[in-house]
């Protein structure tokens, strides 16, 4: 891969704050994208830049194409059938992915992703996270063991599960069923993870936990994280972008969005008063 | 005073209706609103469909209740005129009749060995098995002995069984005219009782005679193996096969005592249980009516031509059934799946004698035809012989249970929730690794009873087995491994629609067919329980 030039992003981070500005490189970038449903525009004109180990929340009404922009960022929507972009690019690392010699499959290996309703597999929990492995055909013991343990440890899961790997991924609760998704996907290595309203199954205390993984997922992934909790965004991001009617409407800094947005949108929105 | 009164009441109830109007009057037909009505109707037709299905099973149940009491009576008599007694050194007969026929095999095999890989004449082929020629034919001629006195006692055994027949006919007769009144014409009719412990005794007298002539057999079969001639310049492996063939002709010899016992013990008063009528059904492994020797009822060979004629037809359906539904259910565009589906939906549309008429007319001569070819030869059982027979009925049925299994394991693949193919397809899986280690595994279950319902309708299908498996009472030959599959079977299903029009009503014949009916009955109520039981039990959790 060629690496874009590191840059500055105009828009400052809220780290920033306290250490000096950290350069943070731009990791996704999006540029006019035009995305249909069939005949029905979703996405309209999107220009997006995300930058890299750092947490973006997407936040929006519903239908407003939150989603839809994440699925796009690994090609899930590819599964639907009679969707396209019409309009516009998404790179990653500057490499187009929507290009026709770049492999879905290789790309959704570095782009994991996590749904909203946790999805283990009907297997036991050691086989949810070997899948991922056993896949590209690695199927060596030690080498799974290793990265089940890794995945579990990353996931902050492995204290909880580690004296039955080998009971059903059904068996455990909401929060750790998505936890067990998270380590499902960190399993095969991405560098950059979605999470498509991954709390919103979920009790206040599982939804701590999960956040506070955000949190150390951060140092070493870039995430992207939909939510329809804005405190939630307020508490796990770095950055917030808004979405409305398939337009983005606002993208900075999390405390920007939150303290002093500039649209009159977003700051009905971040204040409840529609939605 | 109404004025006054008027002016107390609250506002609200000024109005003609109650304040709080929640009862209304209904229209009543029979004391039952119509809403019961409508209750009563389903209900009423529901009720219908139980009483009318309890009807069916006792009548199935009483009409065959009463088969095990007449095979009881029916083997009681095989007993009592000596049939049994026979039938036992029959037995020797016929294994070695069997053994014969392994000879005239290894002798085929000689000589195609000797003309085709040696290049010999037919001539000198023959020259050159003489040997084994004069082996044979005194090695199948060292029966004569015991089959001339099988076939004395028959005679008189077969005597004393038709001697108690007419017996019975007369005590029927008999029966008949008193219940009419004809008291005079029914003391005319005379029977003498079969005395069979007297009948019985010349029979028995031979046993020192058949003692003598089987140990001349067996002496006479030793001598032979020894003066057996040697194939070993003609090929080695043939050789085997006649070493394999002495080890049995020996296994044979040595069974020769424990049939004297047997016939020593033998008694002809000893009776016959109930269980022995049950298993002699359950276990039997001769269907044989309207004989004039003895009859036997086994459901035996019926149970495994259904069987056979079941596996043909489920191997065939099963790859195409079960491939075609993940086909549509994952990798098809809607246009295809508009497509193929209703196409293989239809095929349940064609009436089942049709295609029978189909099997006897075009696909049974195509196959032999097929297997005549030269490079199918390798395939066990082909070239194949008969034109109707298991394999020809296996894929006609294959047809039948098509959609059955397409449809259900298409509905199962469809419960599986979608979210597990994309947790899969987010983690890089491609779409067949997908399929293969996500979807179907995840509707097993469902696949699996598609396939026992499969099977029930297969085993359940008459039309198509009567027209086109052949027709043939015998349990197929297993030995020959799977070339089994392509000779001709008779089915449960087949042998009721055949021969339950000619039988006596009330015949122990009749009976028979009753409870083979039954037996097909428990098998698909097994199935389909089966199946059931499958799909809930192992339903993953959503
Ligand atoms: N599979 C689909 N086919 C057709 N239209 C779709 C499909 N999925 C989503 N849409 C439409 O696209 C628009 C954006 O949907 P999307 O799911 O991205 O919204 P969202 O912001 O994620 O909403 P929510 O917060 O409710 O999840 C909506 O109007 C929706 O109706
Ligand atoms: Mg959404």
């Amino acid at each position: 891969m060629t690496l874009p030039p590191p840059r500055t992003p105009k828009i400052e981070n809220r780290e920033s704050k306290i250490a000096p500005p950290a350069p943070v490189r731009t990791l996704i970038e999006i540029t006019g994208l035009d995305f249909y449903y069939s005949e029905k525009k979703a996405l309209d004109d999107i220009h997006l830049r995300l930058p890299e180990k750092r947490v973006t929340a997407f936040i929006g009404p519903s239908g407003c194409g939150k989603s839809t922009l994440l699925r796009c960022l690994n090609r899930m929507n590819d599964l639907i059938d009679g969707t396209a972009i019409r309009r516009g690019s998404i790179k990653i690392n500057g490499i187009d992915i929507n290009r026709p010699d770049v492999d879905p499959i290789e790309l959704r290996k570095r782009v994991g992703m996590v749904f909203q309703k946790s999805n283990p597999f009907p297997k036991s929990i050691y086989e949810n996270i070997a899948y991922g492995l056993r896949i590209q055909g690695i199927n060596t013991k030690s080498r799974l063991d290793e990265v089940v343990e890794r995945s579990l440890r990353g996931a902050a899961l492995w204290d909880e599960v580690k004296d039955r790997l080998h009971e059903s991924g059904l068996g455990l609760s909401g929060g750790q069923q998505q936890r067990l998704c998270i380590a499902r996907a960190l399993a095969v290595g991405p560098e950059i993870i979605l999470m498509d309203e991954p709390c919103s199954a979920l009790d206040p205390i599982a939804t701590a936990k999960i956040e506070e993984l955000i949190h150390e997922l951060k140092r070493r992934y870039t995430l992207i994280i939909v939510t329809h909790s804005m405190q939630q965004a307020a508490r796990c991001s770095d950055f917030t972008a808004f979405f409305y009617l398939g337009r983005l409407i606002e993208h900075a800094d999390t405390r920007t969005i939150f303290m002093s947005p500039s649209n009159p949108q977003t700051e009905a929105y971040v204040s409840g008063r529609f939605g | 005073m109404p004025a006054t009164a008027e002016n107390t009441i609250p506002s609200s109830a000024t109005t003609a209706r109650p304040a709080f109007a929640i009862t209304r009057k209904r229209t009543r037909f029979l004391g039952l609103t119509l809403d019961e009505c409508i209750q009563a109707f389903f209900g009423g037709n529901a009720l219908v469909a139980l009483i009318v299905l309890a009807l069916i099973m006792v009548f199935l149940f009483r009409e065959g209740a009463a088969f095990f009491g007449q095979n009881q009576r029916n083997l009681t008599v095989y007993r009592q005129a000596g049939l049994e007694y026979i039938d036992h050194i029959r037995r020797q007969e016929t294994a070695h009749t069997a053994l014969t026929r392994r000879l005239y095999d290894l002798r085929l095999a000689a000589f195609t060995q000797l003309t085709q890989n040696q290049r010999l004449s037919p001539a000198d082929a023959n020259a050159r098995l003489a040997a084994l020629d004069d082996f044979s034919v005194r090695f199948s001629d060292a029966v004569m002995p015991i089959r001339g006195l099988v076939s004395d006692l028959g005679e008189v055994a077969a005597a004393i069984k038709t001697r108690f027949n007419v017996n019975e006919d007369k005590t029927t007769q008999r029966a008949q005219l008193l219940a009419e009144g004809r008291a005079a014409e029914a003391a005319q009719v005379v029977i003498e009782p079969v005395d069979f412990a007297a009948e019985l005794q010349p029979i028995l007298d031979t046993l020192p005679l058949y003692r003598e002539t089987n140990a001349a057999f067996a002496a006479g079969l030793e001598t032979l193996l020894t003066a057996a001639p040697s194939l070993a310049q003609i090929e080695p492996g043939l050789d085997a096969r006649m070493d394999e063939f002495k080890r049995q002709t020996r296994a044979c010899i040595a069974t020769f005592p424990e049939i004297e016992r047997k016939l020593a013990a033998w008694d002809y008063a000893q009776p016959v249980p109930l269980t022995a009528s049950l298993s002699a059904f359950i276990f039997g492994r001769d269907w044989l009516t309207a004989s004039f020797w003895q009859d036997w009822y086994g459901i035996i060979p019926l149970f495994t031509g259904s069987l056979l004629v079941s596996i043909v037809a489920l191997l065939i359906a099963v790859p195409l059934g079960v491939g075609a539904a993940i086909y549509v259910n994952q990798v098809a565009t809607p246009r295809e799946q508009r497509l193929i589906k209703p196409a293989i939906e239809f095929i349940s549309a064609f009436p089942s004698v049709v295609l029978g008429f189909f099997g006897i007319a075009v696909l049974g001569e195509l196959l032999r035809r097929f297997s005549q070819a030269g490079w199918v030869h390798w395939v066990p059982g082909f070239p194949i012989i008969e034109r109707l027979n298991a394999l020809t009925a296996g894929c006609l049925l294959a047809l039948i249970s098509i959609p059955t299994i397409f449809t259900l394991a298409e509905d199962a693949l469809n419960n599986v929730p979608r979210a597990l193919k994309e947790a899969s397809c987010a983690l890089g899986a491609s779409r067949l690794q997908t399929i293969v280690k996500i979807i179907t595994p995840a509707a097993l279950s469902g696949i699996i009873s598609a396939i026992l319902l499969g099977f029930g309708r297969v085993i359940g299908e008459t039309m198509i087995v009567l027209l086109c498996a052949g027709n043939r009472i015998a349990i197929p030959d297993f030995t020959s491994g799977p070339a089994a599959l392509t000779q001709p079977v008779h089915t449960m299903t087949g042998i009721i629609a055949q021969e339950m029009g000619e039988v006596v009503r009330g015949g122990i014949h009749y009976r028979a067919l009753f409870v083979v009916g039954i037996a097909l009955f428990l098998l698909s109520l097994a199935i389909n329980y089966a199946a059931q039981k499958i799909i809930t039990r192992y339903r993953i959790a959503e």
